[in-house]
């Protein structure tokens, strides 16, 4: 329901934005014969770039400290270990 | 520092409302740069100090803050990448000078990385390493900054312009400033906790 909502929305977003950038953005210029995925990313005037962006920031940092953590509780375990012995 | 960190993501988020499209971007892709920029200084700072006594404390310091200069790094490749897609029209293009230049850098510290894996004597690895890193950040304004502005590209700042010009609107600023500082102060902190944490291993596999 919420998401064919979305997709008209996004559809008719994608169509205005063809006719008025259309001669500066090559990229934006055929997007309605692209995949989903990418007419999603082109609605709203491209903000869910903006989203995607700060997505993959989020999850690159939060990979590293997750990586950092591991490492963290490795260090904790092998101190215990020596402690206990 | 945490302060400047939320207050850099605080501010941010009225004034987009203004301001449309993926302009926005410039808040989150451009400090990815000036962040790795500051980092990769860093280390060749440390990689200087290493040089200068020898003390294995400079060379763990040089490994972390080029590692977290790094990951910033490629988060703005990515970024870079994907922005590319909705504006250009590509995922990656051969013709611009910018984005394959800062794609090269990013070789260049992971050959880094690689270099440290192929010695088993740390002494060695850190003066081999630390040399290695003097000569790559110091071709990095070449490729960086100095290369792209000869050459025709997408990026702002081409064939002479400066990058960031009156055309750039004022509102921009009020945010783009507190986010370069909140993303740097973001990677100072990951590279203290990662630093503490090669702090703490050596003291401990010293002890057993």
């Amino acid at each position: 329901m919420n998401s064919s909502l979305a997709q008209d929305t996004a559809s008719s977003a994608v169509d205005t934005l063809t006719q008025s950038y259309s001669g500066k953005w090559e990229g934006v210029e055929g997007v309605e014969q692209t995949s989903q995925f990418i007419q999603f990313m082109a609605s709203y005037d491209l903000i869910f770039v903006v989203l995607g962006v700060s997505l993959i920031i989020w999850f690159v940092l939060l990979f590293y400290i997750i990586k950092v953590d591991k490492n963290v509780t490795k260090l904790e375990q092998t101190i215990h270990t020596t402690n206990e012995s | 520092m945490t302060v400047v960190i939320t207050a850099g993501f605080l501010i941010r988020i009225p004034d987009i409302a203004i301001l449309e499209q993926s302009a926005r971007n410039l808040f989150l892709h451009v400090p990815m740069w000036f962040t790795m920029m500051v980092m990769f200084l860093f280390s060749f700072y440390y990689s200087i100090r290493y040089l200068n006594d020898e003390t294995l404390l400079w060379d763990t310091k040089a490994e972390t803050a080029t590692a977290v200069g790094l990951l910033f790094g490629i988060c703005g490749l990515l970024t870079g990448s994907l922005w590319a897609r909705f504006t250009w029209g590509a995922w990656w293009t051969f013709s611009e000078p910018r984005m394959n230049l800062s794609a090269l850098s990013m070789l260049i510290f992971v050959a880094y990385f690689i270099l440290r894996t192929a010695f088993n004597d740390p002494d060695k690895r850190a003066k081999i390493s630390a040399i290695y890193n003097i000569f790559g950040v110091t071709t990095l304004p070449f490729l960086l900054y100095i290369i792209p502005r000869q050459l025709p590209s997408l990026h702002p700042g081409a064939e002479g312009n400066p990058a960031f010009s009156e055309i750039t609107a004022p509102e921009l600023r009020y945010i783009f400033y507190p986010a370069i500082v909140g993303f740097i102060g973001l990677a100072f902190w990951i590279k203290d906790i990662v630093q503490r944490y090669k702090a703490l291993k050596v003291v401990t596999t010293d002890n057993l």
